[in-house]
């Protein structure tokens, strides 16, 4: 599965909505339910889908998905 | 483009692909076909699946499925993301077509964010068939709620309330001069909180504890500084624990911090982004152990756990290897079936009953109990003993119906998969726990499993195991017995009936919680609403404590009814399932009759109120002479004319001299 899959299926679990379809361009006003607390549940579930840790205001600095789509990759 | 797949785990890795592909070619129903298929290949189905197949039952409208699915997800694990995932399908439809055993109404207090434990804790509550009704208190906000008695919190209404607070809002300071002194304000600090809740409410309060922090400055110093803070928290959590006695339930978030790990249990990035005193990553564990400590309060508790012999309890099969093959004592499988067997007899010293569940000729397996010496588990500490070649579903029936408990008061632990499968789709009632392949994992396992959590420790679970003992002994005078009178009068009955006092009311409180078959009305009253029915003057209260010549059988049946002009109504009345056949229901009448009189009643009105498993006591009050006077939905009303009638009386239990009639009302 790419990297960008994988996200979607984080988001899916998330959201409770398996209809999410993730673009680079998309941002958290694309997403309907993206509240500080669902900004938290992606952020931990990132971090266990992927073993990786964000800085604590990194991954609220994040532009769209296209930017953490990169970071992930850079991670691999 | 599959290809033709041998091996289970890869045909189900097959089957999972061409279910996602299907699902996204909108084929819902086949996709399901072929997730059910992936997940047939698993005894725990991994959690991604089980949400997968939850999703398309939910987009097929089958939502009980749905449910069903979501809180198997669970099962497989403590992943924050699947809890996450599953909560909103589980808040659905866990109740969607089955009826909760209980519903209850929660509030959650916290001093972080608390958003994410509400939500795990309606889904572990979910998976142990408690529905409930959660309010959530504003963040930090938990003394306001509890000191203001107009707040909000007490508009909902709660049954239970957590407390969901963490040690950074323990006002101790780093070093004391006087640790004493310190500790006993911030005790006193929480334990007025609980008297404020007390006075306003009749919820029963669960407290989370505090776990202390892995980094401590003070060092190993602070092991032998009482003043200094780790000390005096950990003085604290021992102190609340005095405190709480049975009047408040305590998560034990000390233990469960270390056995997670205390660098997993909190991450400092996520209490600085959002103020999460307890990660994610330990949201579940908490959730899933704060409602295990709920449905003990509830009465939800399981009584029994039966065991498998052969590769459970030794290693090796008894009839095959014999008393000198089987791994029992030494070597390291040896010693892990010895480490099991201890932790098992630590569990029956809590009052849980053990039952033997063997595919073994009888002879057999009853000479390890008898003749190997390293055997731990004894056949006195067994209350029920089978061992035949009837399939395992049927054998637990038996055991049930032996031991006069129900199928869903049982847990079933066995080494073999197929004998797991057999039971959990013969008698899904019963709970089955998976035991892995090495013997050494096997406490682990069992420990894990939380519905045997307690709510109280009595005299009664300490002698739990020779009650029903003898009751098997009672079952085998009774076939030998000339007549049932003889029966009755053989057993040497002895009984103590007195009015509710402190020592007794936990006791008292686990009958009401729990009992089942041979209760009249089902109400679940509350330790704290017992409390106040034992301070009522208008509140005719009594327990009955049993002997007989085999055991003491401790406290086991339990009587309220209020003084209502000339009537006196029996509100709830109810007995231990272990001495129902033997007249005991008719010694309790012949106190309330007494009670009556005492207090100037002309009357004595019974309520049946029907539930699924009280028939039993349909006919009850009609036996003992009560006219039914009214009715509605299934729920009758009896009345018994004491000055036409006469007290009812019982010739076959004495009374003891500390009880009856005589005893002073406390």
């Amino acid at each position: 599965m790419s990297v960008l899959e994988r996200l979607e299926q984080v988001f899916h679990n998330v959201f409770g909505n398996d209809q999410i379809r993730l673009t680079d361009q998309t941002t958290a006003a694309d997403i309907p339910g993206w509240d500080s607390v669902a900004h938290i549940n992606l952020m931990f579930g990132i971090e266990q889908e992927f073993g990786v840790q964000f800085g604590s205001s990194e991954f609220a600095e994040m532009a769209n998905v296209g930017q953490l789509v990169r970071w992930l990759e850079a991670r691999r | 483009m599959s290809t033709e797949a041998t091996d289970p785990v890869a045909a189900a890795a097959d089957a999972m692909r061409r279910g996602d592909e299907l699902r996204q070619a909108g084929r819902i129903d086949q996709a399901l076909g072929q997730y059910l298929a992936a997940a047939a290949a698993h005894e725990v189905p991994p959690a991604a699946l089980c949400l997968k197949i939850a999703r398309c039952h939910e987009k097929l409208a089958n939502f009980a499925e749905a449910g069903r699915w979501a809180l198997a997800a669970i099962d497989a694990g403590d992943d924050f993301s699947t809890w996450q995932a599953a909560a909103p399908l589980v808040q659905k439809h866990a109740f969607a077509e089955r009826a909760p055993l209980r519903s209850i109404r929660l509030a959650v207090l916290g001093s972080y964010t608390t958003t994410q434990l509400v939500s795990a804790l309606r889904t572990a509550l979910a998976r142990v068939g408690v529905a409930a009704e959660i309010y959530e208190g504003n963040y930090g906000q938990y003394r306001q709620d509890i000191l203001d008695g107009g707040s909000a919190m007490y508009g909902f209404g709660p049954d239970f309330v957590v407390l969901a607070v963490h040690q950074g809002d323990l006002a101790l300071p780093q070093i004391s001069s006087d640790p004493a002194k310190d500790v006993a304000a911030e005790l006193d600090r929480w334990t007025s909180l609980w008297q404020a809740l007390g006075s306003r409410s009749k919820a029963r309060l669960v407290q989370h504890n505090f776990a202390l922090p892995a980094e401590n400055a003070m060092g190993h110093l602070a092991s032998r500084l009482p003043g200094s803070r780790p000390f005096m928290a950990a003085q604290l959590n021992l102190e609340m624990g005095r405190a709480a006695g049975n009047t408040v339930s305590i998560v034990d978030c000390e233990r469960l911090s270390a056995m997670l790990g205390k660098q997993r249990w909190f991450d400092a990035r996520y209490w600085h982004i959002s103020k999460q005193a307890v990660s994610l990553a330990a949201v579940p564990l908490l959730a899933r152990h704060t409602a295990a400590v709920i449905a003990a309060d509830l009465g939800l508790s399981r009584k029994c756990l039966v065991l498998d012999l052969d590769n459970t309890l030794w290693g090796g099969i008894i009839g095959e290897d014999g008393l000198a093959g089987i791994k029992l004592g030494n070597g390291p499988d040896g010693e892990a079936y010895i480490a099991f067997q201890e932790h098992i007899l630590r569990l029956a010293q809590k009052g849980v009953i053990l039952a033997v569940c063997s595919k073994n000729n009888d002879a057999d397996a009853r000479e390890v109990f008898e003749k190997h010496p390293e055997m731990r588990i004894k056949l006195d500490d067994i209350a029920c003993f089978v061992a035949n070649w009837q399939p395992k579903p049927e054998n637990l029936r038996n055991i049930a119906r032996q031991l006069n408990i129900g199928l869903d008061s049982l847990v079933f632990v066995d080494d073999n998969p197929v004998e797991r499968a057999a039971v959990r789709q013969m008698t899904p009632e019963v709970d089955v726990i998976v035991l892995p392949r090495d013997p050494a994992q096997y406490v682990a396992a069992l420990a894990g499993y939380l519905m045997f959590e307690t709510s109280a420790y009595t005299a009664e679970d300490a002698a739990r195991a020779e009650q029903y003992r003898a009751r098997a002994q009672i079952a085998q005078l009774q076939a030998t017995s000339a007549s049932i009178e003889d029966f009755y009068r053989s057993l040497q009955m002895k009984a103590v009936v007195a009015p509710f006092n402190d020592v007794d009311l936990p006791r008292i409180a686990q009958l009401v919680g729990k009992t089942n078959q041979f209760n009249l009305t089902t109400r679940r009253h509350t330790l704290e609403q017992l409390r106040q029915f034992a301070a009522d003057p208008a509140c005719v209260h009594l327990t009955m404590r049993l002997s007989d010549r085999f055991a003491d059988h401790g406290l086991i049946s339990v009587a309220i009814a209020f003084v209502r002009e000339d009537v006196l109504d029996i509100d709830t009345w109810l007995m231990s399932c272990r001495v129902i056949g033997r007249t005991v229901e008719a010694e309790m009448l012949k106190h309330l009759c007494m009670w009556a009189a005492e207090r100037g009643c002309r009357v004595l009105r019974g309520t049946y109120i029907p539930t699924a498993k009280n028939g039993m006591v349909a006919e009850v009050y009609g036996k003992y002479g009560f006219t039914q006077v009214a009715h509605s939905a299934g729920t009758t009303i009896w009345e018994y004319d004491l000055g036409a009638k006469g007290p009812i009386n019982n010739t076959f239990i004495q009374n003891g001299v500390a009880g009856g009639f005589t005893h002073e009302r406390a």
